[in-house]
């Protein structure tokens, strides 16, 4: 008993148009025709003979004739009438296929035809299995002893209707004669072949999900539809248009590049697990897997996006990324990522997390990303949606396409992956193996235990971050969340030793200071000196001292003079000079800024604001001074939010 | 008092004499109901022909007697119960009357529908609408069910005489009958449960088992299917 509710819900509950329904059936009726229909045959059984057996080739010749089409394509079609269930085969019943030969089939009466409207009962397959269950006198098939323990469980409040009806059903069924009842049997078998198929094949009334709308009933003409139209049509005028030859041609290349990669125009390695039953090619293809297919690495070449959406191709590019110390944009990107695809009552706390961790001055893993951008996102981060940081994640989207994409691919790490890649040979199953295939077949892991795995490496990988990439002389703080871990940030220190920077407090020099008690002092003293004061600071006298310094790390060695001047350069300069520039609308009191620091480290490029990097020192004695300098250090200061401080600000700057 | 009381005790009584009707009730619309689907499944057929439609149409009319009947007596049980916690149990059988009435209801009126499909479909009016019959290989009519469906009885047949609709309105006014139901009476149809086990069935209908492996042996015709089930993908 179901109670059906009158309420218009807007759920998805109709069953689709299924238009090869009511064409199968006129073909059907046309096939009866005493003069132009099929000839049928009586069935000799060993009491009686039942007529109206047709042979499969007699099927297949008819509708060859009929729609003048090769013999191949009426083969199919008739495969598909079976599969429908409008034709059964009076021998083995269970593959509903068309034989070209003797064998014989029958017309199935219209009252166990498939209908698109109603959907097959789940109370007439109980009853069917309990008639089966007294015939059969309790044996079952495996298939329908667990449909039956299933329903029993399922339909427990209206069993004892189930077994009456049965019980009935098969008294009413015995009164008839004995060739009209084997009839009756062999047309309720075949219903329920095709409609509760057994294991190892589909139905052909599979249709997919439940549509919105019904389609059996009219649609009403009301103004709405109208309206509707109106829009839609104004809408296509203002649609922008391509010229043909461009989007034919993307839909070329598309083809072109996607081809050998696609399983139903060529072959999966080693089989297609939907064929053949065989589940190597999953196995292999797993998120996590170690090593690759090759052809899974060769779709990472296509494009970025392609790179980025396979989870192991997006380990592949957070390992190069690590070695060129550019994590932090893939990092970022994610986190913009989880903001978007996130809850809605934890975006607050993600939006301030990734600004502490990104975007703030002096952030652990500062990104580069343009001023513009930079303060549209501060401002949208005052009132943190979803989509706010947008802008900021395309930027550095792009970045990482243009730019760390093209190194990636001719990277060592690259090559080696694709070195490593495997390609597996091709199965070839003989019918018998086929069918042992599909008897071992086992459902995959739950989807509830795929996603506790995928927390796991979560949160493995967001532990591994920290001690990777950041200083080994810092200690991560514990209740920053995942992305950051600093506790110790220079502050916005006096440029360089060149004057004409000295108008950017904000801008550290990547030349830094060692990490001896002199400079900490030193520091604390600019760190006073350097309160939010854009006017121009001379501290001269400190920056000579840090050109002694810097010369003195020159000097023992593991610094290349190369990188040094360069980042003295005027190239460094406009760096620093935007960087000057990225800085949050909201006055962000450098005071109240944690003290900084910034290793010393080699760089590859010149061109990288220099606040944001602090990278694990080469050389072994500079860390033990630092570990040693630090451990009694400066307190812990974190990096706060802009918006959060503007309460407390006296307002300077 | 105890005048209360023993109007308690013939109320019981009555009670329980209204079950044990309904209960033969339900027996016997199962029986008709199964009869009309026997029919059902010819319709469209080479069996087809107006004796069939005939023959459904009166047991169409005797299922719809059973049902008006059966559907008042029910109500009448299930609002009268009061609370009290003496006739708890009655109340749970009185349930699991009214939940299987209303399934057995539910099965009708699927079957009353496709056959009202099917009557459209295959209207016998003109006598070229014959050649359209689908030849299933069942000759023989249903004489037999016919037989069998007349001699159903049901409590209240002989005292009750009503007109009987035609099909359209017979589905309608079952399905008025349906909805009337569920919302006069609340009834947690999930709190119903079965009373026999799974597989009980097998055991019961010794009798009627004789021949039945001839008949398994007749299904599988020529052409021996004792392989085992070929586990192969149709092609669609």
């Amino acid at each position: 008993m179901t109670i059906r509710s009158t309420l218009q819900d807007h759920g998805q509950r109709y069953r689709p148009r299924m238009a090869c329904l009511k064409k199968s059936e006129k073909v059907l009726l046309e096939m009866q025709d005493p003069k132009t229909g099929l000839k049928s045959q009586p069935q000799r059984l060993v009491i009686t003979t039942i007529p109206h057996a047709i042979t499969g080739e007699d099927i297949i010749a008819w509708l060859a004739d009929r729609f003048q089409v090769d013999t191949q394509e009426a083969r199919s079609f008739g495969s598909m009438l079976v599969a429908l269930g409008y034709i059964y085969p009076l021998q083995d019943h269970k593959r509903l296929v068309i034989k070209p030969d003797a064998s014989l089939y029958r017309f199935q009466t219209p009252y166990f035809w498939p209908t698109q409207q109603w959907p097959v009962e789940d109370t007439d397959y109980a009853i069917y299995l309990a008639k089966r269950n007294i015939r059969k006198k309790g044996i079952l098939e495996m298939h329908e002893q667990e449909h039956y323990n299933r329903l029993h469980k399922w339909m427990n409040h209206k069993w004892d209707f189930i077994v009456m009806q049965a019980k009935e059903q098969y008294r009413a069924a015995k009164e008839r004669k004995k060739p009209d009842r084997v009839v009756f049997d062999c047309q309720e078998r075949a219903y329920w072949v095709v409609h509760r198929p057994p294991p190892g094949t589909v139905s052909a009334m599979d249709y997919g999900l439940d549509r919105q709308i019904d389609p059996n009933s009219d649609e009403a003409v009301t103004p709405d539809v109208y309206v509707r139209i109106m829009i839609f049509t104004q809408q296509s005028i203002m649609r922008p248009r391509v010229k043909s030859s461009v989007s034919i041609g993307a839909l070329v290349k598309y083809c072109a590049t996607y081809n050998n990669h696609d399983p139903f125009l060529s072959n999966c390695l080693p089989s297609n697990p939907w064929i053949t039953d065989d589940v190597t090619f999953w196995t292999l293809n797993m998120p996590c897997v170690e090593i690759p297919t090759k052809m899974r690495v060769e779709r990472w070449t296509f494009s970025f996006a392609e790179l980025l959406s396979d989870t192991r191709g997006r380990d592949d590019f957070r390992l190069f990324l690590k070695k060129e110390f550019s994590g932090e944009n893939l990092a970022f990107w994610e986190a913009c990522e989880d903001l978007k695809w996130g809850e809605a009552a934890s975006i607050k706390e993600k939006a301030e997390h990734i600004y502490k961790t990104f975007l703030a001055r002096g952030a652990p893993r500062w990104i580069n990303i343009d001023g513009k951008t930079m303060e549209v996102t501060v401002k949208g981060l005052k009132h943190p949606h979803r989509y706010v940081l947008d802008p900021a994640q395309t930027h550095i989207y792009m970045l990482m396409k243009k730019d760390s994409y093209g190194r990636y691919q001719k990277s060592p790490v690259f090559k080696d992956t694709v070195k490593k890649a495997i390609c597996p040979d091709e199965h070839r199953f003989s019918v018998a193996q086929l069918e042992q295939n599909s008897k071992k077949r086992r459902p995959s892991l739950s989807p509830i235990i795929l996603r506790q795995m995928e927390q796991e490496q979560r949160a493995k990988m967001a532990a591994n971050i920290d001690i990777t990439q950041l200083c080994r002389f810092t200690t991560p703080v514990p209740h920053l969340a995942v992305y950051s871990g600093f506790n110790d940030y220079p502050t916005a220190t006096a440029s360089p030793s060149l004057t004409f920077l000295a108008h950017t407090p904000a801008c550290p020099s990547p030349i830094s200071v060692a990490l001896d008690s002199t400079s900490v002092s030193e520091r604390r003293v600019e760190e006073a000196e350097g309160d939010g004061n854009p006017a121009a600071r001379a501290p001269v006298g400190v920056s000579k001292s840090r050109m002694a310094l810097s010369l003195r790390r020159l000097l023992k060695g593991g610094y290349t003079p190369a990188t040094m001047f360069a980042s003295l350069s005027p190239k460094c300069h406009s760096a620093a000079g935007t960087s000057s520039r990225i800085q949050p609308i909201s006055p962000d009191q450098p005071s109240q800024a944690p003290p900084r620091r910034i290793g010393n480290f080699f760089q590859i490029k010149v061109d990288i604001p220099p606040e944001c990097r602090i990278y694990p020192i080469e050389s072994e004695d500079e860390e033990e001074e630092s570990r040693a300098a630090f451990r009694g250090g400066v307190g812990a200061k974190e990096i706060i939010c802009p918006w959060e401080s503007l309460t407390t600000q006296n307002g300077t700057g | 008092m105890t005048s209360r009381w023993r109007r308690s005790v013939v109320e019981l009584a009555l009670r329980g004499r209204q079950r044990g009707e309904c209960e033969r009730a339900q027996e016997a619309l199962g029986r008709v109901t199964s009869c009309f689907q026997q029919l059902a499944v010819s319709l469209g057929s080479s069996a087809d022909g107006s004796f069939l439609r005939d023959e459904m149409d009166e047991t169409r009319h005797l299922a719809q007697r059973i049902c008006r009947g059966l559907s008042r007596r029910l109500l009448r049980l299930l609002s009268d119960c009061g609370p009290a916690p003496s006739i708890v149990e009655d109340r749970q059988v009185s349930e699991r009357l009214w939940v299987l009435f209303l399934s057995a209801l539910e099965h009708f009126l699927s079957d009353l529908r496709k056959a009202y499909d099917l009557i459209g479909r295959f209207p016998l009016t003109q006598r070229n609408d014959r050649r359209s019959l689908v030849n299933t290989g069942c000759m023989d009519g249903v004489v037999a069910v016919a037989a069998r469906v007349a001699s159903v009885q049901a409590p209240w047949l002989t005292m009750e005489e009503e007109q009987s609709p035609d099909l359209t309105n017979h589905i309608a006014e079952l399905e008025a009958m349906q909805s009337e139901m569920q919302l006069r009476v609340p009834v947690a149809f999930w709190s119903v449960e079965a009373t026999q086990l799974a597989g009980a069935e097998c055991g019961g209908l010794e009798g009627l088992q004789e021949g039945e492996d001839s008949l398994e042996e007749l299904m599988e015709g020529e052409g021996g299917s004792r392989r085992p089930a070929c586990c192969c993908l149709t092609c669609v």
